[in-house]
């Protein structure tokens, strides 16, 4: 179907946008970075201590006491070091996500209108919901165990220099074995957990669906299918997991046997260079604590790589939505301010529309509205009336052709208008009641959010509204409206944004009769003395219009009043014979 | 399970005993200048680093097989019961929080394993290790012992904090996620209309108390990760500072003093599983009480029926006075929708009553979902290939037939019958899903079909197409059709005009229209949905 997924950044963006990121608040990880370098510069101070306490008690003359204390002294300030160390970047982490998340909801805000149109939401939502909280694990716990991890290593090995470089040597065998295990397992785990996850949340949607669709299962006697959905799913995952399984299995037994080798080379060789008098007994046990020590931050930094791999995945899903191209380009041309009512005709000219390229929807349609009427469009399904209506709203652009608003000359493309100057000409009103979270004053004002409690209350009088005060919280969480409410405050809206031209897709044709009669005194109030695009189920619809607009393979094949086309005796003609019975 | 324990253990004790290793290497090679002691020592600190090699990797295996293992048979268990419920379910508990336990307490449960076998490694690492240096040396030991459940106490006054504001956070987190979810599923609404600078300043003004909430986490963490570093760093110190007083005295070695502090710097780790085991298991104790809680639920008209009823069948309701003639397209028009829906759930039997199939009391049908299919909009397509998203997957149905019946090859022609259907049919406008569902139900061709409202999203002339072919698939079988549409209440055999929810007058579309003028007026005003008023 035509719900183009929206793209996905390059890794190039991600990386520039993390750079960018990282350097936003130079003095916050400054700040975290001291505090941790000093918390690791702290905690490694009592493995060279007790290096030399070892060596003082071989040696028979130790001051225990006093290295004790001292040693002491290092724990109490490591710990508090850390403590101030984990908070400063906690605290940039937090800041970071919140960034990260508010210009995501922007970036989703500006999207291109015709890519929201065509993209469903069903990736935008996974993408809101699922990489956001992807990512928030990332910052809040990879990304500062990782950046600990570097530094706690980069100090250890500092230390371990300072000991005696000669010790370091040792601790080098281990290297190549890690890097090579990292190179290999890496690229693969990457892949490897993306698949894994794929197909977590194909096992979840799968669950999800049986729980949504319960009542169809059991109507339609489908448990069988289920059970066998699960089970493959179950089967599909399992054989995911198994293989990521086996990639730690490989990696996991190298690192642990290279950490083993290089403590084991560092006590033997060091050991050696004792005997030889190269280095003394502190040195040795010091160089033997230190190796030992390196395991725990290097196994977190290898863990966290995998972590990050797939922060940088949601990262590129989030930062995607960005890279959608701009579907209009506002011109300086605004149409004639319409006090008269040709300053506000709209016309489409020999208009082309593909969603696919090389596949028109419509062929060379040409429609001039006159202002004021009633325009009924009907046809069958997929005959491209609802692209037309979303053309003649400015949602698409057309491929060729053009539509225009305006008197004759000086008429402005729908597309080159910015969007705050579109909604006071035309506005497209669908199915879709969506009642956001908040006040209903909220789900009103975001149409002029200057609007004044008086126009406010105005909007809700012209529609009939009967339901809660303006302050009431509505939607998810809210109190809930029933659909013809949810219309209501849909149409009341639209008063507040007082376009002059309406396109309605359907727009009434999920209520149940006895609301509907309801609502169609509140459209009368909304649809006064504007001009109405009205893309129609019901032949009624078609009957009360001005004029009526036949589309059919994406052409106007008929157009003119009800009586002039029952009279031409074409195919609108025999369609209404058939619905009106014999009338 | 046992054996991961048992390679847990192993795995653990190989990690416990390094530090007596290092410290008799210390002793007897590096201190005693003895190379050939120091080889030895060192070789056998190697063959423990490949027994922790292999029992890492072993142990580490079996722990993913067991956590898998658990939530993939919960995962089962809970899909299968959501299909034994059927239409039961929605009524007696929300969909969200069956597919919180399918999700959040299937984890919670793999995690609750695998920390037994964690912890239990740890336990035996713990008691090992303590033993180990009573061996050594008794007042060492006895530190230890004594310090190991200190610590471990002194440092849970911390966590009562963290773990308020990790549940006041997850909470905004929570609300945060919801007010997304909204704008985003409101996006068309919003980009049509306006108001993108209202919500994003909304969004922003929440998220920013997300991160004051996260920050207060972070106070608590960071206190509790300068705690897990401070106190144990103190027994360490305390384990030192007396160790290097009997090393000097003499009762120890420097070795051993090495090797003391090894022990104490590695305890820390089972000390934090067994932490950890305590959270993991309160939290896997609630899931599986969640789980068996979904588990107990029973389906409220199960379908246990054995009598045959005779073919073919009248299908009677005396609630309502409908009595459904085999063989024949009923259409119900009811003036209150309310009505047709109520009579449909209890021909199907989705609502008790009295209904009666040839004369056999619905309850007691052979096989009544087989025989009656009611097919209403809430149904949901479900994912998959298109043409087993129609079929069941069952073979040999006509699909073709159906299809057609529908009046939906033209969604068929564009996709193809391989096109995979996502989840809900999300991707085909609510008319293209509608004539979905109506191909589904016609294909699996029951004895009775009731349609609910079939064709309330499709426009006139596809509606048109759908009256006139659906009397002729379901020809010969039973078929009531609850609508208000004249198109489609011409083309039926028979129509029953319902008010109070009482049939009040029977016969054909045209006779109705002129001899009962309420159900004239119901029809129209079906008509008029979305007519446009003259305006002023």
């Amino acid at each position: 179907m035509s719900a183009d997924i929206l793209p996905v950044a390059t890794s190039a963006q991600v990386r520039a946008y993390a750079r960018r990121l990282v350097l936003r608040h130079p003095r916050a990880l400054a700040g975290a970075l001291l505090l941790h370098a000093l918390a690791a510069a702290a905690g490694l101070v009592g493995p060279r201590l007790l290096g030399g306490l070892v060596q003082d008690v071989a040696d028979g003359h130790a001051a225990v006491d006093g290295i004790a204390l001292a040693i002491a002294g290092f724990v109490i300030a490591q710990a508090v070091l850390l403590r101030y160390a984990y908070y400063a970047s906690a605290r940039l982490g937090e800041r970071v996500l919140a960034g990260l998340r508010e210009e995501f909801v922007d970036r989703v805000l500006a999207l291109p209108l015709s890519a929201v149109e065509r993209a469903g939401t069903g990736d935008l939502v996974s993408r809101t919901s699922r990489d956001v909280g992807g990512l928030s694990s990332v910052v809040r716990f990879a990304a500062p165990e990782a950046m600990i991890s570097v530094v706690v290593v980069v100090f250890t090995a500092g230390a371990l220099l300072l000991v005696g470089p000669l010790l370091m040597l040792p601790c080098l065998l281990a290297v190549p074995a890690i890097w090579a295990v990292n190179r290999w397992y890496l690229p693969r785990a990457r892949t490897g957990y993306l698949r894994e996850n794929e197909a977590w949340a194909t096992l979840t949607d799968g669950l999800a669906e049986t729980v949504a669709g319960a009542r169809t299962v059991e109507a339609l006697g489908l448990q069988e299918r289920r059970h066998r959905r699960a089970d493959a799913d179950i089967a599909g995952s399992w054989e995911r997991e198994r293989y990521t399984l086996g990639l730690r299995l490989v990696a996991y037994p190298v690192v642990t046997m290279s950490f083993g080798l290089q403590v084991t080379a560092t006590l033997l060789i060091g050991g050696i260079y004792h005997v030889h008098g190269w280095a003394s007994l502190a040195q040795v046990t010091a160089a033997t604590l230190y190796v030992q020590q390196l395991a725990g931050p290097v196994e977190r930094l290898l863990d966290q790589l995998d972590s990050l791999q797939l922060g940088g995945a949601s990262l590129a899903r989030l930062l995607g939505v960005a890279t959608v191209p701009a579907d209009r380009a506002p011109g300086a041309a605004r149409p004639r301010p319409g006090q008269d009512a040709a300053g506000t005709r709209l016309a489409a000219r020999d208009v082309r529309y593909a969603y696919r390229a090389g596949h028109d929807v419509l062929h060379g349609v040409d429609l001039v509205l006159r202002p004021g009427e009633r325009l009924a469009v009907v046809g069958p399904s997929g005959a491209g009336k609802s692209t037309l209506g979303r053309l003649l709203a400015g949602i698409h652009g057309p491929r060729t052709g053009s539509v225009t608003v305006g008197a004759d000359g000086c008429e402005v493309p729908l597309v080159e208008l910015p969007l705050d100057e579109l909604r006071g000409h035309v506005a497209l009103v669908t199915q879709e009641h969506h009642v956001f979270h908040g006040t209903v004053r909220d789900n009103l004002v975001m149409a002029r959010p200057d609007a004044t409690d008086e126009q406010v209350h105005a909007a809700l009088a012209a529609v009939g509204w009967d339901g809660p005060g303006p302050d009431a919280v509505v939607g998810s969480a809210g109190r809930e409206l029933s659909p013809a409410q949810a219309q209501q405050l849909a149409l009341a809206r639209l008063v507040l944004a007082d376009p002059h031209t309406l396109v309605l897709d359907e727009a009434t044709s999920l209520l149940d009769p006895r609301a509907a009669r309801r609502l169609e005194r509140s459209l009368a109030a909304v649809l006064d003395g504007r001009t109405v695009v009205a893309v129609a189920h019901r032949l009624h619809t078609a009957h009360d219009a001005d004029r009526v607009a036949v589309v059919e393979d994406g052409r106007i094949s008929e157009l003119g009043s009800h009586h002039e086309l029952i009279e031409a005796d074409g195919p609108y003609a025999a369609l209404w014979r058939s619905w009106h019975g014999s009338t | 399970m046992l054996r991961g324990i048992g390679w847990g253990v192993l795995w653990m004790l190989s990690m416990a005993l390094a530090p007596a290793v290092i410290g008799r290497a210390i002793d007897e090679g590096v201190a005693a200048g003895d190379t050939g002691a120091l080889v030895r020592w060192s070789a056998v600190l190697l063959g423990l680093a490949i027994v922790q090699a292999v029992s890492t990797a072993r142990r580490h295996r079996l722990a993913v097989f067991t956590w898998l293992g658990a939530a993939y048979r919960t995962v089962q268990v809970v899909t299968r019961q959501a299909t034994r419920l059927g239409a039961t379910l929605p009524r007696r508990i929300g969909a969200g929080e069956v597919v919180s336990v399918g999700v959040s307490d299937v984890s919670h449960i793999g995690d609750a394993l695998d920390i037994v076998i964690r912890g239990t490694s740890a336990v035996v690492a713990i008691v090992a290790v303590t033993a180990l240096m009573l061996a050594a040396s008794p007042p060492l030991g006895l530190v230890v012992l004594a310090g190991v459940p200190l610590v471990l106490v002194a440092a849970a006054p911390l966590l009562r904090p963290y773990h308020r504001h990790n549940r006041r956070l997850r909470e905004l987190v929570g609300d945060l996620n919801t007010r997304a979810t909204d704008i985003v599923a409101g996006l068309r609404v919003l980009r049509g209309i306006g108001g993108e600078a209202l919500f994003a300043e909304r969004y922003r003004a929440e998220s920013q108390r997300v991160r004051r909430a996260g920050v207060q986490v972070a106070r608590s963490e960071s206190m509790l990760a300068g705690a897990e570093a401070l106190l144990p760093g103190l027994l360490i110190v305390a384990v030192i500072w007396l160790g290097a007083r009997l090393a000097v005295s003499g009762t120890i070695t420097p070795g051993e003093l090495v090797t003391c502090y090894g022990y104490a710097v590695f305890l820390i780790h089972p000390m934090a599983t067994l932490g950890e085991a305590a959270d993991k298991l309160t939290k896997g104790h609630v899931a599986a009480g969640r789980v068996v809680g979904f588990l107990a639920l029973e389906p409220e008209l199960p379908d246990r029926g054995t009598t045959v009823p005779p073919s073919p069948a009248a299908l009677a309701d005396p609630a309502s006075g409908l009595v459904v003639r085999p063989g024949l397209l009923t259409a119900v028009a009811a003036a209150d929708p309310v009505d047709a829906r109520a009579i449909a759930d209890r021909l199907g039997r989705y609502a008790d009553g009295e209904v009666t199939y040839g004369g056999v009391p619905l309850r007691d049908v052979a096989d009544l979902r087989e025989r009656i299919i009611v097919a209403v909009n809430e149904d949901v397509l479900l994912s998959g290939r298109l043409a087993d998203t129609l079929t069941g997957g069952v073979p040999g149905r006509d699909l073709a037939g159906a299809v057609h019946a529908a009046a939906a090859e033209d969604i068929v022609d564009a996709v193809g019958l391989d096109a995979y259907v996502v989840e809900a049919g999300r991707e085909f406008s609510g008319g293209q899903q509608q004539r979905l569902r109506l191909a589904r139900a016609v294909a699996a061709d029951p004895e009775v079909l009731v349609l609910v409202e079939p064709t309330s999203a499709v426009d006139a002339h596809t509606e048109a197409r759908i009256a006139g072919r659906l009397g002729r698939a379901r020809a010969g079988r039973t078929t009531v059709v609850c609508t208000t549409s004249p198109l489609v209440l011409d083309r039926a055999d028979h129509v029953v005009f319902v008010e109070g929810g009482r049939v009040v007058a029977e016969g054909s579309h045209r006779e109705l229209l002129d001899t009962e003028p309420r159900y004239a007026a119901t029809v129209t005003r079906g008509q008029d949905r979305d007519r446009i008023p003259d305006g002023a």
